[in-house]
């Protein structure tokens, strides 16, 4: 078992999500690739905190830090959608352009 | 480690100033939830008396010997404390302005003020950490509650979709940021603090790996989107223009000075191994924000979306005393922030004032203002002009000394770009001045000949009048008088070890490209 | 965790093909539910890899935080908002596509060289394994004290935030009539011209 793999997995997971980021019209959407890319980081910080670091394990701290703040910023993006679906009744990413780009 | 021990080699007294923020933010919550509706009368005094003490805390901590606390995650020097001040008070302006806007749209105040105080928190904290994780908490912390902020106005659409938007990039810009931090830790094999990384991965022999260079692109881009430079500006004039402007005023300075307190710190101590290619690429950002800032805004309609635009432009400008990396760069950029906390401030104190009383923010509706309060269109004059760098206000002080500092440290096209694009900038600046001063009665816009009679015993504008009073005297004031400004800034870098340590580490221009010149390690000696 | 060999690397592939088809999924499938869905499956399949790698708390704390809350939060937000309806089409859609993909490719050819060229500096010394939970715990209470503490602050603006936002505003009934401009902004408002509201 080799840390290469499970960094190459780390970043493919990353790159999936920035393709989700872009190309998601469903607002919903974009926030689950937020995750994914959140999940890719924390892979990787998994994956160096058992290959390099194994007795001090900061990795896995810091990737207990970043699953709490995922948390934090899942319910509030949610907060925000809700909010937004209450006005416009849509979660479709195209018609957001009261304020243009 | 028992606990006696432990607790003294805390050092919990560098973080007293946020501590009080944060007593100041439940007590805010607290007496709120007992006294209901009515405490809008006391919470916002006791937010910013809470805010004012902490600034003063920060004061007392000026010559302290050992700024690191919590074990490394934290470092409560001098540069520090400075970015600490300028976001604590921005926070403190603020609160003043924006009481009579949330009460005028009718949302509760009290909440307002406590995810405010959580963002200054945030970025207090942002400012002095010391270590990936704190550094991520903080950010985060910082982040969560501005989009909170920005959607506060949850019934109004174009709220709603400003927060939305800031959320969803903020929330991909920070994880593209983590992306960064991670690799760092892997590099470093396996450590988090920014003073021993640099140090572990020259030991680990990939000081010239292509892994540091991405983690660097990566960490810039999370910064480049704090402090709003092109190409990473995306969702400022967005923001701006849909989000409550009191929350615009605070982005636009003590986020933004987070973003700068992150940039110095991050880029200094943790990238001193790549640093031709950070102040490469800052370079490249600083260029097209300044540029693109100006150019654009010249275009506007909208006051709002005017200030965005400034906001970016300015940013360019601050960007200059980071990437000369000398002790007058660091400095004039500290100098910079603290006139442009007050000249900015009150430029958004004004608006707001004349949103609350006309209900618009179109740069046509201003017309023949003159005629009508003549105080908001002298303060809106001074903070505009101050802010395009006319001569005897502070702006211009602080523009001169940031030239200054690029010219001698050799930045000549930096400079010369910048000296550009502020005189195209004196143009859309002094546009609103002319439509607010010059028009005849008789092109007076309609907003402006409905005007309502002034009246300042409303709830909420007293402060408001306060705080434009205090901003228009601080920015006619502080170029004349910037000496205390000038060595607190000054100060605030000579005392700062991160900054002197790694002056002779910076390398030589020689490999920096032709077109953009480098600092020189002579060039020092101010 | 002590596995032999063989099994170790059966596992790995078996949770890397679900991991990448789950999330190929999330971003790819047109129907949200089931994106939310094999959004579960990523997270499941990550705290299997987490296992391989000695965490054991941190992946029974990926699955409880993310499968148990994340994830069901997002379903519920997608009951809350989803109503049948189809995006109206963008012309030359697939153009964009096309050209993130691309991009994609190119961001994960150079992540990966640069995963393969660097010399990690890999540590071979003893690993914490089950004693990683107590290692944890001192962490949190020593040298992370200052993030754990501001994670609380965090926490607490995060859930009054979302309180503030989500809840709806029920007003008293002589107050209603008022209410409908009350709560914008004071600017005026643009012509909502994108979307007509029914």
């Amino acid at each position: 078992m080799e840390l290469q793999y499970f960094l190459l997995l780390a970043a493919a997971l990353f790159c999936i999500g920035i393709y989700g980021l872009v190309t998601s019209r469903n607002a919903i959407r974009v926030l689950m690739s937020i995750e994914l890319l959140l999940n890719a980081v924390t892979l990787n910080l998994m994956a160096f905190s058992n290959y390099l670091d194994p007795m001090v394990i900061r990795g896995q701290v810091f990737t207990v830090f970043v699953i709490t703040i995922a948390a934090a910023e899942s319910a509030v993006g949610l907060a925000i959608v809700l909010s937004i679906y209450r006005n416009r009744d849509t979660v479709d990413m195209e018609q957001f352009n009261l304020l243009k780009w | 480690m028992d606990f006696a021990n432990l607790s003294a080699q805390l050092n919990a007294g560098a973080i007293l100033p946020e501590g009080i923020v944060i007593i100041t933010l439940l007590v805010t919550l607290v007496w709120d939830l007992i006294v209901g509706r009515s405490s809008t009368k006391v919470t916002p005094y006791v937010a910013i008396v809470g805010l004012l003490i902490a600034t003063g805390t920060l004061f007392l901590q000026w010559d302290t010997t050992e700024p690191i606390s919590f074990l490394g995650s934290f470092n409560g020097d001098a540069i520090s404390l400075i970015f600490r001040g300028i976001i604590a008070i921005s926070a403190a302006v603020t609160i003043p302005i924006s009481i009579r806007y949330v009460e005028q749209s009718g949302t509760s105040l009290a909440e307002f003020i406590t995810i405010l105080l959580t963002a200054t928190v945030g970025g207090m904290f942002l400012s002095g950490a010391d270590e990936l994780v704190m550094i991520f908490v903080s950010l985060e912390t910082l982040s969560i509650s501005s989009y909170l902020l920005t959607g506060y106005m949850k019934r109004d659409p174009r709220s709603n979709e400003a927060a939305l938007k800031y959320l969803l990039i903020g929330a991909a810009s920070s994880a593209i940021f983590l992306y960064g931090i991670s690799l760092l830790y892997g590099l470093s094999g396996g450590e988090t603090r920014l003073s021993a990384i640099t140090a572990s991965i020259i030991s680990n022999g990939l000081d010239e790996s292509l892994g540091l260079v991405i983690a660097l692109v990566f960490v810039i881009a999370g910064i480049a989107f704090k402090i709003a430079a092109v190409p990473f500006h995306q969702w400022t004039p967005d923001v701006y223009e849909g989000s409550p402007t009191p929350v615009v005023a605070f982005l636009s300075v003590g986020s933004k000075a987070a973003g700068f307190a992150l940039a110095v710190r991050l880029l200094v101590s943790a990238f001193p191994l790549v640093s031709d290619q950070w102040r490469f690429v800052l370079t490249a950002l600083a260029i097209l924000s300044m540029v693109l800032g100006n150019v654009v805004a010249l275009a506007q309609t909208s006051m709002k979306r005017l200030l965005a635009y400034s906001s970016i432009a300015q940013a360019g400008f601050l960007m200059i005393g980071l990437i000369v990396g000398t002790d007058a760069g660091y400095s004039s950029m500290v100098f910079y922030l603290m006139i442009y906390l007050f000249m900015n401030l009150g430029g958004f104190a004004c608006v707001i004032l004349f949103t609350l009383r006309t209900g618009t923010d179109e740069i046509n509706e201003y017309s023949g203002l003159y005629q009508k309060d003549p105080l908001l269109t002298l303060a809106l004059s001074i903070c505009l002009l101050s802010l395009g760098g006319i001569p005897p206000l502070a702006g211009f002080f602080g523009k001169i000394y940031l030239f200054w500092a690029g010219w001698q440290a050799g930045a000549y096209g930096l400079v010369l770009i910048g000296l550009i694009t502020s005189v195209i900038s004196i143009y859309y600046y002094i546009r609103v001045v002319k439509t607010m001063v010059v028009k005849e009665p008789q092109e007076m816009s309609e907003a402006v000949a409905n005007y309502p009679e002034i009246q300042w015993n409303l709830t909420g504008m007293r402060p408001l009048q306060v705080s434009i009073v205090v901003a228009l005297v601080f920015t006619s004031l502080a170029g004349v008088l910037a000496n205390p400004l000038f060595n607190l800034a000054t100060g605030s870098v000579s005392k700062t070890p991160m900054l002197q340590a790694t002056e002779p580490m910076t390398p030589v221009v020689s490999q920096a490209p032709e077109q953009l010149p480098m600092p020189t390690v002579e060039s020092v000696d101010l | 965790m002590n596995l032999a060999e063989g099994v170790q690397i059966v596992s790995l592939g078996v949770l890397a093909f679900l991991m990448l088809a789950t999330s190929l999924g999330v971003v790819l499938l047109d129907n949200i539910v089931y994106s939310a869905f094999l959004l579960g499956g990523v997270f499941i399949s990550i705290s299997g890899l987490y296992i391989l790698l000695n965490a054991g708390f941190v992946a029974a704390a990926q699955i409880l935080i993310y499968v148990g809350a994340v994830n069901v939060l997002i379903l519920f937000g997608i009951m809350l908002v989803n109503k049948r309806q189809d995006f109206t089409p963008v012309r030359n859609a697939w153009l964009g596509k096309a050209a993130t993909a691309i991009v994609c490719f190119g961001l994960f050819a150079l992540l990966s060289t640069m995963v393969l060229a660097t010399a990690w500096p890999i540590s071979s010394g003893p690993i914490a394994g089950d004693a990683a939970l107590v290692e944890i715990g001192k962490h949190f209470f020593s040298d992370y004290l200052l993030p754990f503490e501001l994670a609380s602050v965090l926490l607490l603006m995060a859930l009054i935030g979302a309180i503030v936002l989500a809840r709806r505003e029920f007003l008293p009934e002589e107050m209603v009539d008022s209410t409908d401009e009350v709560l914008t902004l004071p600017e005026r408002r643009r012509e909502l011209t994108s979307t007509p509201r029914q």
